[in-house]
């Protein structure tokens, strides 16, 4: 036969008492144990088949704090009644109300009810209210259904929807839409004692008795326990090791966040240093200094972000910069170019924006004329674009771009800087150029990288700066401008298919997520 | 960028490569001109290709691809070679018109044979060349018309509005033109461009009968093109002569294409006017000469080609050679390649033409020193003690709404900045505080398991009157951490060991704001400047953001911590 501890034993005993069968709020009360106690020791009483245990769910009837209040001192449709027999059967609704000490706020309400349930007609032009001919001649007000449970509430504090009858139901419906009382499921759960349950309650009684052999048992160790030795003469419980446990959550790095740090890592590994700015910035590094002419379609409302006020930035320090810029767009200036072949609008060039790309920063280090030669750049940059956010835009997302400075850097050199980034940040196995378009490089080469279970993907772009916009920043070396796709990048490591998950509002997938 | 959307069996036709709907090898292909294929519609047999280029508008149709790819695909060298012959055809330019839409160029086109979908095909590029390269028909606007039904010579003038009626297309009774510009789809579409103005350019016939209100809408009667129309009179009108020129060129070179032949047109301008020219003749397919350097091509290339190597480069891309020597090549550009502006442009087609994948590329050792931003190195260290502190780290968008930054706050509104065109109701603005995005985020997870704890340490923006761009931006920390029993004493905890560790002393002085509740929320001050704040948030706040349980919180200048007097021991410590 199965051993039993102090605990199991106390409520097996108290089980057999009550008759065999009761709930666990009963036992509760019958063997003093508390309430997580009694449930861990049934769990194990059933497994050693001592006892049954039965779950039943009812849905728990209770009452609003409004619903308490009406049950208790009436509905307030019954005093609005009761006021208006009280004034003569015909009363003033607002005069009614007031001696039904009705709030402002429940006067329509009980209006609303006094109608419903025939009890008063109500003439609005006059807002009189006339008790009705039928109730007239009777001596007091019928009590309804709802009222009737309302007080039967008002005692028992609770009741079990399937225990009521259909007339019940219907009040309770009617009282549930008024938000008096609220139902909720409950589970209540039955334990019935087995007869090998009953043959171990005796025996255990007669251990119990006796009570020499049982050691107390500790559940939890305390510091008492092992101050003062006590747990020497006890035994410690033995754990169900397989329970399910609450989860801990604890804090981590974002997971992209962490991505970016990676990507900021290889690049300052490879020798490149931050270039930073802000979100705000003037259409002159934006778009001018990048050689797009200022009626370009990027430039439009549609695909630019401008800023309300104040509208215009101020780029006075920049006047040098400034004369030669608007000469090339209007006639290429001293670059050898024809131009765009318009008007340059120096409004145009202070007007404000949210920056579209990170290359803004490289058009601002080179104009500083501060770098040296040779030296690599790159930025991780905040952009904006006013696009529906989808599956595959964003209105706001990260680009990481950046330049590279020396003498006579060529084509070549170019091609090197992206193989080295496919196979540094990448990590892929093959890549591949294609002739690519930015209105700023020339020529311009697009990478593809491909990487085993992915496939090819879009990687990066760059390309070697335009005179159009060195020589009006008065640059003399050749300068490579790149940028990578991080976002793809990031998107396919870490197996997600929608881009706006990168800025992913769901607590749960970012505990969840995997730190790669 | 511009999309095109071309018929599969012609694009195959055209191309002569034979497809079989394989459209890796088209995209290998259109990668030569900068385009690829966005979308293929086997059923209904049509293609999407996107142009990366947007400068390049003589890709615009089945027929300029085929004509730019003809090199490439091993089909003819150099430049396709149009002709254009004489006709009487002239145009009066009145001079009214010098500042409102000054230029107008025209071409004739004969014994043409339209079919259903070259009629698309055309109605296609000039909708493309209107939206794009015409800047939604501010600088260029087309008009092509039956040439049978007017009577030359044409007059292009302005004229008052109510001054003039007619039919316009796609309607049946006639109307005015400020009738036009209010009912007719076009109307309400371009009014804007013509409305700046008292007088609206009109084209007329000898007779006097309307071909178009430019840039709006043609007549009805004239402006009319079907499947039986033969000879055609296409027009292009705008602010800038030599967009208007090669419009007129792009879309003429078109017709030919598709077997049209093309003739000149005479514009006359006014004799005492602004006008540089009195007198255009045109389409003009003159090709332009640029010199381009053998050394300078190499130069940018790292590559060792010789100058008759070039030359063959050139051909395959298109191009035409005049002279060449060892040094030099005169490179002679056809007229529908706008996009050529510098040698440079010559240079990459040159490396298009001799493959990017046949370049070696190098690595260049440089010396060169990588460097993280400057405070990089405190905001890892910042974000790590965070997380240490079981912290999730959470990424919120800077774009954001005054009802977030402030009015779900309960906060009063301070000076923010403002998008002057938002997208969406929900991102009208930069946010100025950090705490928004976080109460945000943890409205969005109400059913998710607590407790939530969660910090950004990111970027708020802030107006200041003293920068170029009139804001400046700075890096701020805050936390938030939200259960049954989430109050003041366990933030404060929280910030107070992320302070010691990140060895800074900071002292909390009583405070009000309005987004913590009274009495429980504190100014977190470093080297006796204000840094931030610390506090358990306003139930005013919780409940406009459905949150059911406490919550408290810090925010941060993270910028300031920084500089704050204790900076030198930071440094010293880490």
């Amino acid at each position: 036969m199965a051993e039993l501890r102090t605990q199991e034993q106390q409520l097996l005993s108290a089980l057999e008492s009550l008759g065999g069968t009761a709930t666990v709020d009963q036992l509760i009360q019958a063997c003093g144990i508390q309430d997580t106690a009694v449930m861990r020791t049934a769990l194990t009483l059933q497994e050693k088949s001592f006892v049954a245990i039965h779950a039943k769910i009812q849905n728990v009837i209770k009452l609003t704090p409004e619903g308490e209040k009406y049950a208790k001192d009436g509905l307030p449709e019954r005093n609005l009644i009761l006021a208006v027999a009280e004034l003569g059967g015909t009363a003033d609704l607002q005069a009614a109300a007031k001696k039904a000490n009705l709030a402002q706020e429940f006067i329509q309400i009980a209006l609303g009810w006094t109608i419903r349930k025939k009890w008063a007609t109500y003439t609005p032009q006059n807002n009189t209210l006339h008790i009705t001919e039928e109730l007239l001649h009777q001596t007091t007000l019928p009590e309804d259904c709802d009222e009737n449970f309302l007080k039967h509430l008002n005692t028992k504090h609770q009741a079990a929807q399937e225990d009521l009858s259909s007339d019940l139901q219907k009040a309770v419906e009617q009282l549930k839409k008024r938000k008096l009382l609220t139902i909720e499921p409950k589970t209540t759960r039955t334990l019935q004692i087995t007869a090998e349950g009953k043959k171990a309650a005796i025996n255990g009684s007669a251990n119990l008795a006796l009570n020499e052999t049982i050691k107390p048992i500790i559940t939890q160790l305390k510091p008492q326990d092992i101050i003062n030795g006590t747990w020497r003469d006890a035994e410690l419980q033995k754990y169900n090791i397989q329970a399910p446990v609450i989860k801990t959550w604890g804090g981590k790095k974002h997971p992209y966040l962490q991505f970016l740090d990676e990507v900021r890592a290889k690049l300052v590994q490879l020798g490149f240093q931050e270039m930073t700015g802000t979100a705000v910035e003037t259409s002159f590094f934006n778009f001018d200094a990048l050689y797009v002419p200022q009626d370009h379609p990027a430039r439009e409302a549609s695909d630019i972000y401008y800023i309300k006020d104040p509208q215009c930035g101020d780029i006075s320090q920049h006047a040098h910069a400034l004369e030669h810029v608007k000469e090339t767009h209007e006639h290429g200036g001293k670059t050898g170019s024809t131009g765009w072949g318009y008007k340059y609008s120096l409004e145009a060039a202070q007007r404000l924006l949210l920056r579209g790309h990170g290359t803004c920063l490289s058009a601002r280090t080179l104009e500083t004329g501060k770098f040296e030669v040779p030296s690599r750049h790159f930025s991780i940059a905040r952009v904006y674009r006013p696009e529906i956010t989808d599956k595959t835009h964003l209105s706001e997302f990260n680009q990481v771009e950046g330049i590279v400075i020396d003498e006579n850097l060529n084509l070549r050199d170019l091609l090197g800087v992206l193989g080295k980034f496919a196979k540094e940040i990448a990590g892929a196995d093959k890549i591949r150029f294609k002739p690519d378009y930015f209105p700023f490089t020339e020529p311009s080469v697009e990478l593809s990288a491909y990487k085993e279970g992915y496939g090819w993907v879009e990687f990066g772009g760059s390309g070697i700066f335009r005179p159009e916009v060195m020589q009006p920043l008065g640059v003399k070396q050749p300068v490579i401008a790149w940028g990578l796709g991080v976002d793809r990048l990031f998107m396919m490591r870490a197996g997600i298919e929608d881009i706006r998950q990168i800025f992913s509002q769901d607590l749960g997938w970012l505990r969840k997520k995997q730190v790669t | 960028m511009p999309t095109i959307d071309v018929d599969y069996k012609e694009l195959d036709h055209l191309l002569n490569v034979k497809l079989n709907g394989d459209m890796t090898k088209l995209d290998d292909i259109l990668a030569y001109v900068k385009a690829e294929v966005k979308a293929f519609d086997e059923k209904e047999g049509s293609v999407s290709i996107e142009m990366k280029d947007t400068n390049r508008p003589d890709l615009w149709s089945i027929e300029g691809l085929s004509r730019a790819l003809q090199g490439y695909l091993n089909h003819a060298k150099g430049i396709k070679q149009y002709s254009v012959g004489k006709s009487a055809v002239e145009v009066d330019v009145h001079a009214n018109l010098w500042n409102i839409r000054p230029f107008i160029c025209c071409a004739v086109i004969k014994d043409i044979h339209l079919s259903d979908s070259t009629i698309k095909g055309i109605m296609h590029l000039q909708d493309k060349l209107d939206q794009t390269n015409g800047r939604s028909r501010q600088k260029t606007s087309i008009g092509i018309y039956n040439l049978d039904l007017i009577k030359p010579p044409i007059e292009y003038t302005a004229v008052k509005p109510e001054d003039v009626k007619f039919v316009p297309l796609g309607f049946t009774e006639e109307m005015g033109l400020n009738e036009i510009l209010m009912r007719h789809p076009k109307g309400v579409e371009y009014g804007h461009i013509v409305k700046k103005n008292p007088l609206y350019p009109m084209l007329f016939d000898s007779e006097g009968k309307v071909l178009s209100f430019p840039p709006i809408i043609n007549s009805n009667d004239l402006g009319k093109i079907t499947e039986e129309s033969r000879n055609l009179l296409v027009e292009v009108t705008g602010t800038l002569h030599k967009t208007v020129l090669n419009t007129l060129n792009l879309v003429t070179l078109a017709l030919i294409d598709r077997g049209g032949k093309a003739y000149s047109a005479t514009i006359n301008y006014p004799e005492k006017s602004d006008y540089p020219q009195k007198t255009v003749v045109t389409p003009d397919f003159s090709n332009r000469v640029v010199a381009l350097s053998v050394e300078y091509t190499n130069r940018l290339l790292g590559l060792k080609l010789t100058s008759e190597k070039i030359c063959e480069l050139l051909l395959v891309a298109g191009l035409g050679v005049e002279k060449v020597s060892s040094d030099c090549v005169s490179v002679l550009v056809p007229c529908y390649r706008v996009d050529v502006m510098h040698q440079v442009d010559i240079v990459e087609d040159v490396a298009v033409a001799y493959g990017y994948n046949n370049i070696e590329s190098t690595w260049r050792e440089l010396p060169t020193t990588g460097r993280a931003k400057p405070d990089q190195r405190y905001i890892d260290v910042a974000r790590e003690l965070m997380v240490g502190l079981g912290y999730q780290e959470t990424l919120n968008t800077t774009l954001t709404n005054p009802d977030v930054l402030f009015s779900k706050m309960n906060a009063p509104p301070t000076k923010f900045i403002e998008l002057d065109n938002p997208k969406i109701v929900t991102m009208t603005c930069l946010r100025s505080w950090l705490l928004p995005s976080l109460m945000e985020f943890l409205a969005c997870n109400a059913s998710v398991e607590f407790p939530q704890k969660i910090f950004e340490l990111g970027k708020v923006t802030l107006p200041d009157e003293t920068r170029e761009t009139q804001t400046r931006d700075e890096d701020w920390l805050a936390a938030a951490t939200t259960h049954p029993n989430a109050n003041f004493s366990e933030i404060k905890s929280a910030l107070d060991s992320f302070m010691a560790n990140f060895g800074v002393e900071w002292q909390i002085k009583e405070t009000v704001h309005p987004s913590f509740i009274e009495g429980r929320v504190g100014k977190v001050i470093v080297g006796g400047v204000e840094v931030g704040f610390v506090g358990e948030v306003n139930p005013a706040v919780l409940e406009a953001w459905k949150l059911e349980n406490p919550a408290a919180a810090f925010e941060i200048n993270f910028r300031r911590l920084l500089e704050g007097k204790t900076l030198e021991k930071v440094i010293d410590k880490l």
